[in-house]
């Protein structure tokens, strides 16, 4: 993947050291702690989602130099309530042994400021984090943090509301919901001296997710080079472009053809695309072994990795303030060079034995003819340009004899003119490329 | 009540009554927590409550948004069904602007809803609820089982490949066992489909007002037959594998058909639209409701009441009185006095985040039909259509008023006919056999769906959206739509083209809500009320306890919004 654009270095985000400040033995496991906030689950479905690598490769530990992962987590682990709650119990009171990373999927509400001191609106297990007291008191997904994340290896927020807050946290909301970041403040390094880091998406791309880990993980074994992290914590290699620059449709902007309304193949800037401002992978990667994206697919992009979404990109289906501008100078100046592009294609289009023959023996289309004087002008010229002060092909080919068992079904006398009747019977408009 | 928090002693002796609770429940979609009373001498379960422990606050954060956002905002309710509840608001806004997606744009959305289902039910059967089953946990909990399982035959070996139980328990081991492999590189393949017209899953990207943002060529329809075709071996070796499962458990104890029973109460809104009944008018419900591929209804005590979709919203009241919200005041956001009071669409959203000691324990509000508790499913789906037998549209999927046929295609097993039957008694075992058997069924429909669309690229049909104009005036829009687990409602009034109000109810606030005014337990409160205790004496795990939630295949995201 390229990242070495303008946009791809991170301008002054701290760099991991090269070799890990401590390192994870090869017969070392490491233990994943899941938490679930104010979230839908679809950062653990992204994440049983992704292949490169898949999430049961780490639980195998069959992914040489990289540890085996022990997996805690809500939707996939063995055992409930204490039985499945006791690890993170010994975690948070440094009773574990063994190193940690923790992830985040879902925003964090604020009901650490909550009146009630039993009250939450997001919880997992009860009975008190720091002494299992068998209390009725619900235990805060946000204590379960802020004991986890000072002791880990490392703090790993997956998907959009657990990076920025996401949909929780938008105008409206009534828990007071924020990002990991905005709870455990600027200030927070892991035991292993790393900020908070942040794999945005909504849902993310599960590939970019255990892709991060692995490489975290790697590192951690002291076998590969620090993954690098933007000004936000963000993997550099995925978020360093925006979508728009491996947008399929990129092609379109640039002609300046622009689609009208949805399930048009063309440029989505004008029914609300925001991809030329967006940080995002998921057209160069694809959303699941490498297939679908949004623009792919055809969906216009409203920004679901980025700290704005979702009020700085809504209303939705609405273009862009900005595309106005730059959209409209793509018409005029993609236009030109579209029409450029189309006459340097009807050339291209042509075989150079139907040149010399002057003819093209294709029964799909009757309008397939000779060439038009302006066409065979415009060849001139063009092949002028191509060839000059190099090999003039052209020319060469020109003296090329004609095949002579050409058109053999007419030499041999054979009868197949049925089969073409049929065909122009039903002859489909299609439009201009 | 149940909702006192009580840790289990370690080494107490198991006899008596004592409380325990499961907080959380694993391997379930979503923040769920049980608490029950255990009554060891009768070895049984006399008391449960299941709490949903998340409330995010979507319905309020929608209100005052542009109408139109409503996709892309609801889909994020659930992670686990985006594409339902960005299909269901699609529906919802549709009504409201009075416009209606081409055929095309129906076909899609079914397919893309079709497909989602495929996922869901292999992660719900494997990765979920099928550990329960496997040989670490036999072993644990009831070692005879497990050395019976040893000596035991599997009938479907020809089919699934497993000559012993015992062999197909190691398959379900979670994360070692093959079954669970596969079942996870299974819901990738669904994926790799859903994300050609839908961009990305779980939150598809191109569900937009009035159509679908995808141009679909021969390409996407190529991609998506390719992959829609493997379920066809792949189901048919789910529903032998579940068959074999369960009727060991039944030959081994004929109790375990008591594991999370309770009285068949079924409610589904049926699913996959008719691209030509529907017409996005709330007046015509009934008509384009009973024209679904998959029938909406409703089954009381084991017996079909209804298959109109308007009575089925009708009759949707929710009950917060065992619920973190206060009491709205009532009167109604929707103006409908027709509605009762406590009609999802007046109900307003007050959270009031508490603690479980109150009576107050869990985010989910109660939410009953008709005043009865229902369960939502794919198995309800499967049931109601069954028994309906009303379904206009049967080219590979033929009920029979007691049951569902199915004709499965050749792939690279051969063609065959395979059918599910209405069980002789509803509890956890079936409702997991019901949900296999989903799967074959959303498999065949995934295929039609295929041929629909590629039927209507041969006669020109490939329009996608349609043009619409926000309307000025105040409008209501509902979507009464499904997901791989079951109904999903949504409900908006808007004026000026913006949100007013917006409730949403779903499979999950039926399935797993709390008691209701009147102190009728929820469903999953009620399957797990009476759940005997069949594993060994000493077995602290419960797990046929945890079968019972499991096989709700509940998923709280929806539930509590
Ligand atoms: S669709 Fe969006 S990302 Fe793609 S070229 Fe157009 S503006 Fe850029
Ligand atoms: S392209 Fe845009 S909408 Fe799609 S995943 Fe990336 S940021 Fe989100």
């Amino acid at each position: 993947m390229a990242h070495n654009s303008s946009a791809g270095r991170s301008n002054g985000a701290i760099a991991l050291p090269e070799r890990a400040p401590n390192r994870i033995a090869p017969d070392e496991n490491v233990h994943v702690f899941w938490l679930n906030g104010m979230g839908c689950e679809g950062c653990s479905i992204s994440f049983a989602g992704a292949s490169n690598p898949a999430m049961e490769q780490f639980q195998w530990g069959t992914l040489p130099g990289i540890p085996k992962v022990i997996l805690h987590h809500p939707m996939f682990s063995e055992h409930s309530g204490d039985a499945f709650t006791e690890p993170y119990r010994q975690a948070a009171a440094g009773r574990l042994g063994a190193p940690y990373i923790v992830v985040l999927d879902g925003s964090v509400p604020d009901d650490e400021a909550l009146p009630s001191a039993e009250g939450y609106f997001s919880a997992m297990g009860a009975g008190g984090i720091s002494s299992h007291t068998g209390s009725d008191r619900p235990d805060r997904v946000t204590e379960w943090l802020y004991r986890l994340a000072p002791g880990a290896l490392a703090t790993m927020a997956m998907g959009t509301c657990a990076s920025w807050g996401g949909i929780p946290a938008a105008a409206g909301n009534i828990t007071g919901s924020m990002s990991l970041m905005d709870f455990l403040g600027g200030n927070y390094r892991s035991s292993w001296n790393i900020p908070v880091i942040n794999v945005p998406g909504c849902a993310p791309v599960g590939d970019n997710f255990t892709e991060t880990l692995a490489g975290l993980l790697h590192w951690a074994a002291g076998i590969g080079p620090p993954p690098e992290f933007d000004e936000l914590g963000r993997p550099a290699w995925q978020f360093g472009e925006t979508v728009h620059r491996h947008c399929p449709k990129a092609g379109y902007y640039e002609e300046g053809v622009f689609a009208e309304a949805p399930g048009d193949n063309m440029c989505l800037v004008e029914i609300g695309c925001w991809g030329p401002v967006v940080q995002c992978n998921i057209v160069e990667r694809g959303a699941v072994n490498h297939m679908g994206g949004c623009m792919v697919a055809g969906g216009a992009c409203i920004g679901c990795t980025m700290p704005g979404f979702p009020d700085k990109y809504a209303p939705f289906h609405k273009p862009p303030p900005g595309s106005a501008i730059s959209g409209g100078i793509s018409k005029v100046y993609g236009g030109a060079i579209r029409r450029l592009r189309r006459m340097s294609m009807k050339t291209g289009n042509r075989e150079p034995l139907w040149d010399n023959a002057d003819e093209v023996p294709s029964a799909w289309a009757g309008a397939v003819g000779p060439r038009s004087g302006t066409d065979r002008f415009a060849a001139y010229f063009y092949k002028k340009l191509q060839y000059n002060g190099t090999v003039h092909h052209g020319n060469r080919y020109k003296k090329q004899p004609l095949p002579k068992s050409r058109d053999i079904l007419t030499q041999k006398g054979i009868d197949h003119t049925q089969s073409v009747d049929v065909l122009r019977e039903r002859s489909l408009p299609r439009e201009e490329i | 009540m149940a909702y006192r928090l009580e840790t289990p002693r370690e080494g107490g002796g198991l006899s008596g009554t004592r409380q325990v609770n499961f907080d959380p429940v694993v391997r379930v979609a979503g923040a769920l927590a049980l608490h029950t009373t255990i009554d060891h001498d009768r070895g049984e379960v006399v008391d449960a409550s299941v709490l949903g422990t998340l409330f995010r606050g979507y319905e309020t954060i929608l209100q005052g948004r542009d109408a139109r956002d409503a996709i892309f905002i609801a889909s994020r309710i659930c992670g686990v069904c985006g594409s339902s509840h960005a299909a269901t608001a699609a529906n919802a806004i549709e009504m409201a602007f009075d416009i209606q997606a081409p055929p095309m744009a129906v076909a899609a959305r079914n397919l893309l809803l079709a497909t989602e289902c495929l996922y869901s039910h292999a992660h719900h059967l494997f990765v979920l609820a099928g550990p329960d089953y496997s040989e670490p946990v036999v072993k644990a909990t009831n070692p005879e089982l497990w050395a019976r399982a040893e000596g035991t035959l599997a009938r479907g070996v020809a089919t699934h490949g497993y000559e012993r139980i015992s062999d197909i328990m190691t398959g379900l081991t979670r994360v070692s066992g093959e079954l669970y492999a596969e079942a996870l590189y299974m819901t990738r393949i669904a994926r790799e489909g859903y994300v050609i017209i839908g961009g990305k899953y779980p939150h598809p990207q191109t569900t937009v007002p009035g159509g679908i943002s995808s141009l679909i060529d021969t390409s996407d329809m190529n991609i998506y037959m390719l992959r829609v075709v493997k379920f066809f071996d792949y189901g048919r070796k789910v529903a032998a594998v579940w068959d074999d499962i369960i009727d060991f458990f039944y030959e081994a104890n004929p109790r375990y058909r008591e594991v999370g029973a309770r009285a068949p109460n079924l409610i589904d809104n049926g699913h996959f639209d008719d691209p030509w009944a529907y017409d996005a008018l709330y007046e015509n419900a009934s008509r384009w409701g009973e024209a679904r591929w998959a029938t909406p209804g409703a089954v009381v005590d084991g017996r079909l009441v209804t298959t109109d979709l308007q009575r089925l919203h009708g009759g949707t009241e929710e009950f917060v009185d065992h619920s973190f919200y206060e009491n709205w005041s009532g009167g109604g956001a929707s103006g409908d006095t027709s509605l009762s009071a406590n009609h999802a669409w007046n109900k307003e959203t007050i959270p009031a985040p508490g603690s479980p000691s109150s009576s107050k324990y869990s985010w989910c509000t109660a939410a009953r039909w008709d005043r009865h508790a229902m369960e939502g499913g794919g198995y309800a789906r499967l049931w109601i259509t069954s028994v309906a037998n009303k379904s206009p549209h049967r080219m590979f999927c033929e009920p029979t008023g007691s049951g569902m046929r199915f004709s499965i295609p050749q792939a690279s097993l051969p063609a065959t006919e395979l059918e599910w039957r209405v069980p002789q008694s509803w509890g956890a075992l079936e409702r997991n056999r019901a949900n296999a058997y989903s799967l074959v069924h959303t498999a065949l429909i995934s295929y039609d769906l295929v041929l629909m669309c590629l039927d209507l690229l041969r006669k020109g049909e490939g329009r996608i959206s349609t043009e619409f104009r926000i309307p000025k005036d105040s409008r209501e829009g509902m979507g009464l739509g499904g997901s791989p687990r079951g109904l999903v409602n949504h409900h908006m009034t808007m004026d000026k083209g913006q949100i007013e109000s917006y409730q949403v109810v779903t499979h999950s606030t039926f399935s797993a809500s709390p008691r209701d005014g009147s102190g009728q337990p929820g469903p999953i409160e009620q399957a797990v009320i009476g759940t005997p205790l069949l594993s060994a004496p000493g077995d602290e795990s419960y797990i046929d306890v945890l079968r019972a939630v499991r096989s709700f295949d509940p998923c709280m995201p929806c539930a509590t919004q």
